[in-house]
């Protein structure tokens, strides 16, 4: 039950590339902590180590107190390719079923279930389509249910609206907000997108490139529950919007 | 739509209607000696009394037979065979140019070593035909199996799927369009190769059948033996087809 | 991709296997056997059929009907490819007729074949032309039949005629994929020639294999599998370095 995630001096080297250099970091339980920086800078890397899909060349991971080795369950990782990242072959209640069956759910067990699911992402009318027959944004909630099957302690989401048109995106970033709410879990999201980490998070970090390391964190002291017109409307989303951006510049250079 | 398209069928079965009758008009005029082209009336003639008599009844089902037990060999083979090699990146580095070298030879050309090994008994058709359709089923599998998706053997990983239910439900559903395309073409080849076998090796079959009314000059004999092999070929693509259609409903988008 | 160091893995399977079955054969005294014979043996006769010329004489025969075959097939498949393609509505009323022939099995021609021709190149060409007539038709079917359809509206656009509209957009377009016909119909033609000629047509490699079983003399049998291997394979290999060079940029 122990949630936060902590890395201690990670570091990786692929190739004979350094990738991540000295990465010190707590995420306290329950919290929402953004990923930004420029691209190459190993965001999506550092996604994978807490994963487990990648191990660490030095320094470790852990999650809950224990080491991670390997992938774990209670550790769901949302993909930013959701074309890729479904099974084509299976309908929007096969995807979800899947995970169901990975965590060893009885079969009798699984319709409810997969109703409940489909229904707190808003696909409860098309349980029975294929991925190729749901739009991008419906692609990426069966992927989140898929994830939320999971009953995850962690959700790690790689960039997953960053290939999604504007409204469809705010309309995730809202629907992400309430289903964490509700399930408590711990959310780590990497985005290239500023207004976005600013909107969502607890915490922004920002990491620079060459080797990846980290530059920034700052703490997000907005009011929740956030609002797409009042919460973008408020100095302190303004003052916080230019001080990242004035981090992207000064990255960027 | 439904009714256009319908029209159209009707004047394609007219063409093929009209094609027929012209064969029969070149046939009765004696245009080209019977004994090469008899008239479609006398060739059906000899299909039916060849049906009421049982003997080609019995060919068919000889041939059929023989066609379906080597090819149920070489798919149970080619499909386990392949997924060994497709899902290992030593063993495609090992034993691929091999295989790449092997698949243009002519499987006929295994006839001679097989009536060598095997003299001319049954046993050396269905290996000759086993064999000739394992290559069209092994290459489609290790090719199927090469090609999945890379993101879902993550997906897989996050999961925490085993190996086992990793092969089950990941890979070999995601392979299915290429082994379904492996199993149409060893079907073609098995036909092809029984009729070939039964010719040689004198086994009871429509290959003999055709070759003896020749022999003979039994000319209608030999037209209802082609056409049985005509309806043969279309009936094992038909099966194929239909399969592929209810086993990759999800590619129809 | 791997270039050469991928080689001695590539060679290792063969060449372990070869040292096996030359091994089996020595050790299980099996060098007199009727059927098999060890590697060194198959070598040998090998390098005598290649130095007496039986060998390349057997190919030529063969790669002849192939070719013949080929061509003739090949060229019917082709224009009514470029028919049907072009013009739907035959395509669609021709539709049952060819779904009625295509089916049919090459090899279950031969009997036919061999009482209009006898033995010799017709039969063998004939067999093969009807093999090969169905790649060739269906690719250029599909190829003509999916040109894009901006590039048809240029043309009418250009206003040019028919023949020019065919000649400069339509065949141009389609030329990538009707090679490709062409390279698995070549294939057809040599596997359908082999075959032929090892169930009824005395010439070419298919009837030499066949002697070679028939007079017991396995080693000179296995030279004949080997050949016709390396036969199927280099023209598998030239059609695939043509094609790339030629049309590498379009696909």
């Amino acid at each position: 039950m122990t949630a936060p995630i902590a890395l201690r001096n990670v570091g990786l080297t692929l190739g004979g590339k350094r990738i991540l250099d000295g990465i010190d970091l707590e995420i306290a339980r329950g919290s929402f902590t953004c990923v930004v920086g420029p691209s190459g800078c190993g965001k999506t890397t550092l996604l994978r180590l807490v994963a487990g899909l990648v191990l660490p060349t030095e320094g470790e991971v852990q999650i809950g107190g224990t080491r991670v080795v390997a992938p774990r369950r209670d550790v769901a990782v949302v993909f930013q390719d959701y074309g890729r990242a479904l099974l084509p072959w299976r309908t929007a209640a096969g995807n979800v079923s899947l995970a169901l069956e990975a965590m060893g759910v009885a079969p009798r067990a699984r319709p409810a279930r997969i109703r409940d699911l489909l229904g707190r992402v808003g696909l409860a009318e098309h349980a029975d389509k294929f991925p190729a027959q749901m739009s991008g944004g419906m692609q990426q909630r069966l992927q989140i249910a898929r994830c939320l099957a999971q009953q995850p302690e962690v959700l790690l989401m790689d960039e997953p609206f960053g290939a999604l048109d504007a409204m469809t995106r705010q309309g995730l970033q809202d629907e992400v907000l309430a289903l964490v709410g509700d399930s408590g879990a711990t959310v780590f999201f990497v985005t290239h997108d500023l207004e976005e980490a600013a909107y969502l998070g607890d915490v922004v970090i920002g990491l620079l490139p060459h080797p990846g390391r980290i530059a920034r964190q700052v703490a997000v002291k907005l009011p929740r529950p956030r609002d797409q017109l009042a919460t973008r409307e408020l100095p302190e989303f303004l003052r916080l919007r230019r001080e990242l951006f004035d981090f992207m510049r000064t990255a960027e250079a | 739509m439904r009714g256009r398209g319908a029209v159209w069928q009707l004047g394609s079965l007219l063409v093929c209607v009209a094609l027929i009758l012209a064969w029969q008009a070149v046939a009765q005029a004696r245009l080209v000696s019977p004994v090469f082209l008899p008239p479609p009336t006398r060739v059906w003639a000899a299909l039916v009394r060849g049906v009421e008599s049982g003997v080609i009844v019995q060919k068919l089902a000889g041939t059929v037979l023989r066609m379906i037990e080597g090819w149920a060999l070489a798919s149970v083979l080619g499909v386990a065979l392949g997924a060994l090699i497709g899902t290992s990146r030593a063993a495609r580095q090992w034993l691929g140019p091999t295989l790449e070298f092997l698949r243009p030879l002519p499987s006929s050309a295994i006839i001679p070593v097989a009536i060598a090994l095997f003299g001319l008994s049954n046993g050396m058709v269905l290996g000759v035909i086993g064999f000739g359709a394992l290559w069209p089923m092994l290459l489609a599998t290790v090719h199927g199996f090469a090609a999945v998706e890379p993101r879902l053997y993550e997906v897989g990983r996050a999961l925490g799927l085993s190996r086992w239910a990793v092969i089950r439900k990941v890979a070999l559903p995601s392979a299915m369009p290429d082994i379904l395309a492996g199993a149409r073409l060893g079907l073609t080849v098995a036909l092809v190769l029984a009729g070939v076998g039964e010719m040689l090796a004198g086994r009871d079959g429509l290959g003999q059948w055709i070759l003896l009314a020749a022999r003979a000059f039994r000319a209608p004999d030999l037209y209802a033996g082609v056409v049985l092999f005509g309806l043969l070929g279309y009936a094992s693509a038909l099966v194929i087809g239909l399969v592929e259609r209810r086993a990759l409903r999800w590619r129809q988008g | 991709m791997s270039g050469l160091h991928a080689l001695p893995r590539a060679l290792a399977v063969p060449a372990l296997l070869l040292i096996a079955a030359e091994a089996a054969m020595r050790l299980g005294g099996g060098t007199t056997s009727d059927a098999l014979a060890p590697p060194s043996a198959v070598a040998r006769a090998l390098a005598i059929g290649l130095g007496d010329g039986s060998l390349l004489a057997a190919s030529l025969a063969t790669l002849a009907a192939a070719i013949g075959g080929l061509m003739l097939g090949g060229a019917l498949g082709l224009l009514l490819g470029l028919l049907f393609g072009t013009v739907p509505a035959l395509a669609r009323l021709f539709s049952i007729t060819v779904e009625a022939i295509r089916p049919v099995p090459a090899v279950a021609l031969i009997p036919l074949a061999l009482i209009l021709f006898g033995f010799g190149y017709r039969l063998e060409i004939s067999i093969v032309a009807f093999a090969a007539i169905w790649p060739m038709l269906v690719f250029t079917q599909s190829a003509v039949a999916g040109v894009e359809p901006r590039l048809i509206e240029v043309a009418r656009a250009l206003r040019l005629p028919l023949g020019a509209r065919l000649w400069k957009i339509v065949i141009p377009f389609a030329l990538p994929r009707i090679f490709v016909a062409f390279r698995l119909a070549a294939g057809v033609a040599l596997i359908v020639a082999v075959t032929v000629e090892i169930a009824v047509n005395p010439l070419g490699l298919g009837y030499g294999m066949t002697m070679a079983q028939q007079t017991l003399r396995p080693a000179e049998m296995l030279a004949y599998l080997v050949w016709i291997g390396v036969v199927g394979w280099v023209l598998n290999v030239a059609l695939l370095a043509v094609q790339r060079r030629a049309f590498g940029r379009f696909m």
